[in-house]
């Protein structure tokens, strides 16, 4: 099966295009760069049929050297035992999270490719936010999703931390009260446990209701009014939940 | 023994260290053959004006330890002299040369389009830098034996020293009339130049080493680095 790999990144398609040129060339490359940024995905869409082996599992990773003139190795920052004649006369296509290495490695890689992380990658963010709202839709089966701003989501994760940020985004933004019920109850279930647990757990109806109630409404007298309590009341649950 | 029955001219005519003779307003009225090379590569005025920096304050002969290069021309010191106000003379003295014989081995050697290696490594270059390349090469070359690998590493560490240039020149062509002969067979030669205003110097030993386990000539200079590659079938 081809993978799919999307990018708009300039660098990423000059990464994208020296990998295509070097598909007719029997030439060894290496490719870093942070976690979850698309490395493996990359390498798969361009070389489908080149068997594939985790640098971690060096048992395997030998028996497939032995046998294949070509292979991919994932993880390559795991495979500790850099021996430059493993890999005479083979075509090596090494992923690795890892970005500094043994200076001898340069001499055993034609081409070393460093990645860019999602950060340095804008217009990938944006990219990818749009495929995976399109995404969480059809998964959710909804027409329309409330606009998330990508630009406080934390991408420490890359890819990842954005493919999150934008499914939860959406599961809370489709959730039905029963839904928000079934949630708590499974919750309530599993952590109720203790003499005080009614003030404890208080705050997870309070906390949420208050904060959104302020933001939406701005002063702390339209949402006593709206919420149908004393003043006084409301100022007291502030204080006590600590919200600024 | 009579000395003057003897053509001291001819030993100067074939030694391989150049020796030219200038009159005074810097016209050549000498050289030998290994001067008539240098030339190809480095103008007379250049090296007129190195006589005259060089030369002994009053009558006499001078020897000064310079390094010098001009193309794959390399010397280690040189001698200036006059014994009149009419004549001055250069004479240059070639670095000794380790001459290591490496054979080429058909194994590593894979029938490779030059061009595709060259924009493999072009767009690796663009990933670090912004120069603006300028580029001049013939699409037309045949395809010839190469090791990939090391020719790719090789190129890859040259082009990483202009990575902070603000352009870069590439040139690629083939010589007419040029070999390079290796294991007693001769072979056309393919040139690579690269050109920029700005160079690093860091892996000159590396790309020089490189160059010479895959039967490249190479030289390298402040703004440019050349490759003369030859074309195996």
């Amino acid at each position: 099966m081809i993978e799919l790999f999307y990018s708009t990144s300039t660098k990423v398609q000059y990464i994208t295009k020296g990998l295509e040129l070097s598909k007719s060339l029997f030439v060894s490359s290496l490719i870093i760069g942070e976690a979850n940024i698309g490395k493996k995905s990359l390498i798969k869409s361009i070389f489908p049929e080149v068997p594939w082996v985790d640098g971690s599992d060096i048992v395997n990773l030998k028996q497939t050297l032995s046998k294949h003139n070509e292979l991919i190795i994932s993880n390559f920052e795991l495979y500790g035992d850099y021996n430059i004649n493993d890999f005479h006369g083979k075509r090596i296509i090494a992923i690795s999270d890892a970005t500094s290495f043994p200076s001898h490695i340069d001499s055993l890689f034609a081409f070393i490719y460093t990645m860019p992380s999602l950060k340095e990658r804008p217009e990938d963010i944006k990219y990818l936010s749009e495929i995976f709202v399109k995404e969480a839709k059809s998964i959710f089966m909804t027409k329309d999703i409330l606009p998330l701003d990508i630009t406080q989501i934390d991408l420490t994760d890359n890819i990842k931390s954005l493919k999150k940020a934008i499914f939860e985004h959406q599961a809370y933004n489709t959730i039905t009260p029963d839904k928000i019920e079934q949630i708590l109850y499974n919750y309530f279930e599993k952590e109720l446990n203790g003499n005080n647990d009614y003030a404890k757990y208080l705050p997870i109806f309070e906390n949420p209701l208050i904060m959104a109630g302020l933001n939406k409404f701005g002063s702390q007298l339209k949402l006593s009014s709206i919420l149908g309590i004393n003043r006084n009341t409301l100022r007291k649950k502030i204080y006590e939940l600590g919200i600024n | 023994m009579n000395l003057e029955s003897i053509d001291f001219k001819l030993f100067v005519e074939t030694d391989n260290n150049p020796f030219i003779l200038f009159d005074s307003s810097g016209h050549i009225i000498y050289l030998n053959n290994a001067a008539e090379m240098l030339l190809c590569y480095v103008g007379t005025k250049e090296l007129y004006d190195l006589a005259l920096t060089y030369a002994p304050k009053t009558f006499g002969h001078k020897s000064t330890i310079h390094s010098l290069e001009y193309e794959s021309f390399s010397f280690y010191s040189l001698m200036v002299g006059y014994e009149t106000d009419e004549q001055i003379y250069l004479r240059l003295y070639n670095k000794p040369l380790v001459q290591t014989k490496i054979s080429i081995s058909n194994e590593s050697l894979i029938s490779t389009d030059i061009n595709t290696i060259l924009e493999a490594n072009i767009t690796l270059f663009q990933l670090e830098s912004n120069a603006a390349i300028s580029l001049f090469v013939d699409q037309e070359l045949p395809l010839f034996k190469l090791d990939q690998n090391y020719f790719s590493i090789m190129l890859r560490k040259a082009l990483s020293s202009f990575v902070n240039s603000p352009s870069l020149n590439v040139v690629l062509k083939l010589i007419v009339g040029e070999y390079i002969l290796i294991d007693d067979k001769k072979h056309q030669i393919i040139e690579l130049i690269l050109k920029a205003p700005e160079r690093t110097i860091d892996h000159d030993g590396e790309i020089k080493q490189l160059a010479n386990q895959t039967h490249i000539t190479s030289s390298l200079k402040s703004e440019m680095i050349k490759f003369q590659i030859p074309l195996i079938i």
